[in-house]
């Protein structure tokens, strides 16, 4: 698993209940007398569960979660003040700093710059968020550094949630010429979490581009040396220092589980209604959004 | 999956749309809807790093405050403190510190001049057991110990001349110092 991107268990792909075809978001209010044939609710059993049912399911369960703002309640992760005690705002110094983040600092102390940490707190909640509704849909995340301080205790992080990490060189066709390298039939990863956006020679990591050459979405933490222009979700913060780095994999960790969670409590959940119980499903599941981690 | 490998030209969202729609990528990728949901604050576009010329510069401000001229003053006069700063504790309160502390507090009291106030504080902090050495004076002081640092009884522990909690003058408490300070330096030297 260490070195390589991907794992044969992924080699099952299709077996996910994904969307074959573009869907249109349901509407909230379920309960109408569906076209199909069927019984109307009411009269229906929750044994009888045809295919139809079944997408219906899995199109509720996927598309319930986005119509909240925070549904998985990622805000109570953290806070500004938890940013700072970890050592967030420290950048490098002023003769370090990439053009492009200028926009993320607060300001200059003493020739260190200082990462404003109220715009830091928002792109981190977007990219939690983000990360946790991957891990609902069950796509596959891999963590990404070539900084050798922090490589085992992101390896440690990934086998803790579950999904993968790469933390060693990254050849390279790894993503762009996937079939060749790991096989016939390998899935890329569906989101890409780098840590360290810079690798041992402070240039950009070469599966930025390449992540972007292959349409998969990342999320980043940049500090003030790095480049998120080609990062979907930068987190502008500190990657040098121990307390910030235990910190952000600690919240990748608890999110990522947290979502694993939610997916499985809500096809346990739709699962026992049936498709009657759609309607009342989700106004139960609304109310209480958010659960003990 | 179809792709377009230009990471130069839009977004990844908007590239895997517009393929959508123009009916070559057949089914939408996991993240799609997610992104429409909640989409970043900034749309991620590739851009040129391109170099500054001539007078430009960063439009990123200096962070100073008002105490770091009192700051200023304590480290010409007195040099770093002797105190060793200790990071790990979150409350820690150096001797630069106390002294901008106390020095605000006179200041509230309706002082005005500032030199005066620099002698007030300085005295009040050595009132309080805090030991402060002026730059100029522990150069001369130096110069003066080391004819004399042979005669010195080697038994003088440097602890004890420290643990001392008597209210001194500045001047003698600099001398002890200087020589407990320079056995130490004086034993290892063949």
């Amino acid at each position: 698993m260490v070195p390589a991107a991907t794992v044969p268990r992924l080699l099952g792909a299709g077996v996910w209940p994904r969307p074959l075809r573009p869907r249109p978001l349901q509407s909230a209010t379920p309960g109408r007398a569906r076209p199909g044939g069927r019984t109307l609710a009411g009269a229906a059993t929750p044994a009888v569960s045809g295919p139809e049912d079944s997408a219906d399911i899995s199109d509720k369960i996927l598309s319930e979660p986005l119509k909240h703002s925070d549904f998985f309640n990622v805000k109570e992760l953290f806070s500004v003040r938890s940013l700072f005690d970890a050592r967030v705002h420290l950048g490098h110094k002023a003769g370090c700093r990439h053009r492009f983040m200028e926009p993320y600092i607060f300001g200059s102390r003493l020739g260190q710059d200082i990462i404003d940490l109220e715009q830091t707190a928002a792109h981190l909640q977007l990219a939690l968020n983000f990360t946790a509704h991957v891990a609902y849909r069950k796509g596959i995340i891999l963590f990404v550094s070539r900084n050798r301080q922090f490589s085992h205790l992101i390896e440690t992080t990934a086998r803790n949630c579950g999904e993968y990490a790469h933390t060693r060189y990254f050849k390279g066709g790894l993503l762009t010429n996937a079939p060749l390298l790991l096989g016939p039939m390998v899935c890329l990863p569906d989101l890409i979490i780098f840590l360290h956006t810079l690798n041992n020679v402070f240039e950009p990591h070469v599966a930025v581009r390449d992540a972007a050459k292959m349409h998969i979405p990342t999320v980043g933490i940049v500090d003030t040396n790095c480049n998120p222009c080609l990062i979907t979700y930068p987190i502008p913060g500190n990657d040098d220092s121990p307390p910030s780095i235990h910190l952000f994999c600690r919240l990748f960790q608890t999110t990522i589980n947290r979502a694993k969670q939610k997916r499985r409590q809500m096809e346990a959940l739709y699962r026992l209604q049936g498709p009657e119980g759609l309607g009342a499903g989700v106004q139960g599941s609304a109310a209480s959004p958010s659960l003990g981690a | 999956m179809a792709r377009s490998r230009l990471e130069t030209v839009g977004s990844v969202f908007s590239r895997t749309r517009d393929l959508i729609r123009a009916g070559v990528l057949n089914e939408k990728p996991l993240w799609f809807d997610i992104y429409n949901a909640f989409p970043p604050l900034r749309e991620p576009v590739f851009r040129r790093p391109r170099l500054r010329y001539g007078k430009a510069k960063a439009a990123i401000q200096d962070i100073l405050y008002p105490e770091d001229r009192i700051r200023a003053k304590f480290y010409s006069a007195y040099g770093s403190g002797q105190k060793a700063f200790d990071l790990f504790n979150p409350n820690f309160k150096s001797t630069c510190q106390q002294f901008v502390e106390k020095y605000i507090e006179l200041q509230k009291l309706g002082e005005t001049d500032e030199e005066k106030l620099f002698v007030e504080t300085g005295k009040a902090l050595l009132a309080a057991g805090v030991i402060l050495r002026r730059v100029g004076e522990a150069r001369t002081q130096k110069e003066g110990s080391h004819v004399s640092w042979e005669s010195e009884p080697t038994g003088v522990k440097p602890q004890t001349v420290l643990e001392k909690n008597q209210p001194l003058q500045e001047v003698p408490q600099d001398q002890h110092l200087e020589t407990s300070e320079e056995q130490p330096k004086g034993l290892s030297p063949p």
